[in-house]
């Protein structure tokens, strides 16, 4: 996978347009956050629907922090994501302990709770209007936005680099290890002593920071904030790249994101037909691929190369970091 | 002749699981059947296959003729082949009279409902007194009388009954014994799965163990066996 | 005096609305286990067939009781593409989120092309205002409040007394007793989709007579609804229908008190504090009963 960052690393040399970085860092964006998002949902088996709720904060602690603060860019944009943690650490609170369909809806109430509060709050936020002239990042003795954005894409391919290590680092860990544990056999986990609540929190906290820092990477990138991040429209998009990547696969969801970016930008004549298009999209592969591109291709390699597996090797799986629905 | 139900060469199973390897069984040429054997080898699973609710890997049951591995649960029901599902959790917050009346719910049964249900009310007359009672209420005895009340609803060429004793007490159990008894007198075929061999016994001469999802042993009637034997083979060699 | 009777006649006109709302997705949640993330846009989408038949000229009597059946209809094909499709799969609550939502998404998408963002507005059911003890009321919302019970009693009716709500309930209770009956479980799905249709665009329609409609109004009264279904509790379809009338009130003694701003807020506090005492709900069983 460094072959896979390397060749994105040596991009800017063949794609030197302006137009074509600004639709890879947007993919770069994507890409973190629906990676992070896979983290809860594919290898946490929680489905946080207010995941983009995170990013959204992401967005508008940057605008704030850079505007009203008055804070280093640089620092606005760690504590965005510190942000984000906190928020996220708030929102599992109530669903410690909350099965399946509560937590979708709770999320989904939290997600637009925190829109209702960005709206209300419109002396700051600029409620339906948004931010601008949002303060950018910086690097001293360089223009970002010469070059074609040159350094708006190593900072964001940067953050996305940081990103997936993490993640990777992670979901390798015992940490990891757990909450796979727990999504996969959890009463058994919890026997064996894996606190719920914790791993729940952990889960959620850790898909949080870099969702926050790439939304106010975007802040900074784009300059402006506007409530449309909370919207579902975004949500879909993301929540479609994550389940066409295939859940419990870093690397699917990152992928997918490219895709899916390229994809929606050659499509944006279309205008108002892209997100049906995108709509339908989603439909199909949930109907034909349920485990996704990434699950599709895994299977092809588990048929070719097939392990016997034991019926009562279920704990036995919860140990392995890579298990994939 | 074709027998009454065929199962050949079955291949069932739960996901990547199989539980069942290649079953076959002849049904019908000797009476009503019974099924017994360990936990857990298969013999729900069968039934489960009989009556469409999962889809056999591989394997051909035919039912008078007509191959039921095809076809939709529906199907088979309006084919005349009722199962009685095992524990007797039913619908628990219909009453009686609902339940029955939900029994005779395919176009044939519908137009034999009330002298089915006089049928029924002769072989389970304690249900009367509970007629507006929610399932939910009942004992575990009067659950099961209703689950097999209403599988005769729906008028039943072949009567499938899982473990239709399975927590009764021994009183619960013989009026439940004599009522499946009465059932197969008014000439309903019927295959019995029970862990209780001597109700096995009195209802059919025709017993097939099940091991490991495979036959284990065929009793056919006139093999006189006596239970020491039975419980041999039930808990193998 | 007069701001409890205003308080109460609010109370009873949302509660009334949240309701007609909520039943429609209790209904889908019991019989078939899965939540319908399009609901709220099949009430805009009833809210606008409604308004398009009016602008065909069609009178109101003949609107109504057309755009509900066209809505079942729509509720009947959106079950047979997005839902049917996927029985049987381990996770299928999941994925009918997924599925729903991008329906939603389309719809509401494909309702802004036809009929633009512009906001429109649907005839209300009565016109005009009356005094009713000392408080003032629209026609519109007093007739709303005097139908609501009229279609939960129909509801109810169907489904206790005849064989098709019979069958349903059956569903919702034992699916696997359901299929050894003979019942055809597909198509009573189709029929639950339907039904939560119908009642989403009657929902629509009620919406559409005093607010601004617009593509995008589906959004808050899908998450109105969700509250109300989780507080009612998620085993029948008469806890949500209590619950529906309870956070009625409940909003209008918050928004009297506190403004409109914070209503939200308190209502998801709510939501929140009932899934930590009591994640079934407030008014249910431990068996998924439908009614």
């Amino acid at each position: 996978m460094l072959l896979g960052f390397a060749v994105l690393a040596l991009l800017p040399f063949l794609v030197s347009d302006s137009y074509s970085r600004h639709i890879l860092i947007m993919a770069f964006i994507y890409a973190i956050v629906a990676s992070n998002w896979d983290l809860s949902l594919g290898y946490g088996g929680v489905f946080n629907f207010g995941h983009l709720a995170l990013f959204g904060i992401g967005v508008y602690a940057y605008g704030l922090l850079t505007k009203f603060l008055g804070l280093d860019p640089w620092l606005a944009l760690a504590a965005s994501g510190v942000i984000s943690t906190f928020a996220a650490i708030l929102v599992t609170l109530p669903i410690l302990r909350l099965k399946g369909i509560y937590i979708i809806l709770v999320t989904f109430g939290f997600a637009q709770l925190v829109m209702q509060l960005v709206l209300s709050q419109s002396d700051i936020t600029g409620g339906t209007q948004g931010m601008v002239r949002i303060e950018s990042l910086y690097i001293p003795g360089h223009n970002l936005i010469r070059d074609q954005k040159l350094g708006y894409f190593y900072i964001a391919l940067g953050i996305l680099v940081l990103s997936t290590i993490f993640l990777r680092v992670l979901v390798r860990s015992k940490v990891g290890a757990s909450i796979i544990a727990l999504r996969d056999n959890e009463e058994y986990a919890v026997s064996r002593g894996i606190s719920l609540a914790r791993q729940r929190v952990i889960t959620l906290a850790a898909s949080a920071f870099f969702t926050g820092v790439a939304g106010a990477f975007y802040a900074a990138y784009q300059r402006n904030a506007s409530v449309d991040v909370f919207g579902m429209s975004l949500s879909t998009i993301i929540l479609s790249m994550v389940l066409l990547g295939g859940t419990s696969t870093i690397y699917g969801a990152i992928i997918a994101s490219f895709v899916l970016t390229i994809f929606s930008e050659s499509m944006a004549d279309f205008g108002a037909w892209r997100p049906i298009i995108t709509a339908v999209l989603i439909i199909a592969v949930m109907l034909v691929y349920p485990s996704g591109l990434a699950g599709a291709a895994q299977t092809m390699f588990r048929s070719l190369g097939r392990l016997r597996r034991n019926s009562t090797a279920a704990p036995a799986e919860a140990s392995e970091p890579h298990t994939s629905r | 002749m074709s027998q009454l139900l065929e199962i050949r060469d079955l291949t069932c199973g739960y996901g990547r699981i199989d539980v069942l390897h290649n079953i076959s069984l002849a049904i019908g040429a000797h009476g009503n059947v019974g099924l017994f054997g360990p936990n857990g080898h298969g013999k729900t699973t069968l039934l489960r296959a009989v009556s469409g609710l999962i889809r056999p890997r591989s394997g051909s049951i035919s039912f008078n003729g007509a191959e039921l591995t095809t076809l939709s649960p529906k199907a088979i029901v309006e084919l005349g082949v009722i199962h009685v599902s095992q524990g007797n959790r039913l619908f628990p917050d219909l009453t009686i009279g609902e339940c029955l009346s939900l029994g005779a719910y395919t176009t044939a049964a519908r137009q034999r409902e009330a002298a089915s249900r006089e049928e029924v009310l002769s072989i389970f007359p304690k249900l009367k007194e509970r007629w507006t009672q929610k399932v939910r209420t009942l004992s575990g005895g009067e659950r099961q009388m209703v689950s097999i009340a209403t599988a005769l609803m729906s008028c039943p060429k072949m009567l499938i009954l899982d473990e239709p004793t399975l927590g009764l007490s021994p009183k619960v159990k013989e009026e439940l014994c004599a009522a499946v008894i009465r059932i197969s007198g008014h000439g309903v075929p019927i295959i019995c799965v029970e862990q209780d061999v001597e109700f096995l016994l009195e209802l059919s001469q025709h017993l097939y163990l099940i091991n490991h999802g495979e036959v284990g042993a065929e009793i056919k009637p006139g093999q006189t066996m006596d239970h020491g034997e039975i419980m041999s083979l039930y808990f193998g060699k | 005096m007069d701001a409890a009777a205003q308080i109460f006649a609010g109370g009873l006109f949302q509660g009334s609305l949240y309701a007609v709302m909520a039943v429609g997705l209790a209904l889908i949640w019991t019989t078939i286990g899965v939540f319908n993330f399009a609901h709220g846009v099949l009430m805009m989408l009833g809210a606008y067939v409604a308004w398009q038949l009016t602008e065909l000229g069609l009178p109101f009597f003949v609107v109504l009781p057309l755009s509900v059946l066209l809505m079942a209809g729509f509720g009947w094909a959106l079950q047979a593409t997005v839902v049917r499709p996927l029985i049987g799969r381990p996770n299928i609550v999941l994925v009918v989120v997924i599925t729903t939502l991008a329906a939603a998404s389309l719809v509401e998408n494909g309702a802004l092309q036809i009929w633009g963002p512009r906001s429109k507005q649907l005839p209300a059911l009565g016109d005009g205002n009356t005094m009713i003890f000392g408080v003032g009321i629209s026609l519109h919302q007093l007739t709303i409040i005097l139908v609501t019970p009229f279609v939960l009693l129909g509801l109810w009716l169907f489904l206790h007394k005849t064989r098709h709500g019979l069958a349903l309930r059956a569903v919702a209770q034992n699916e696997d007793a359901s299929l050894l009956v003979g019942l055809n479980v597909r198509a009573l799905y189709g029929l639950a989709f339907a039904i939560s249709a119908g009642l989403a665009a009657l929902a629509g329609i009620f919406l559409g007579g005093y607010r601004f409609m617009s593509p995008v109004m589906g959004a808050d009264p899908l998450l109105k609804a969700l509250i109300v279904v989780v507080f009612g509790g998620l085993s029948s379809i008469t806890g949500p229908i209590f619950a529906a009338y309870l956070i009625g009130f409940f909003e209008a003694i918050c928004s009297y008190y506190f403004g409109l701003y914070w209503t939200p807020a308190l209502l998801f506090a709510v939501l929140i504090v009932t899934l930590m005492i009591r994640p079934q709900g407030m008014f249910s069983s431990k068996t998924r009963g439908l009614a």
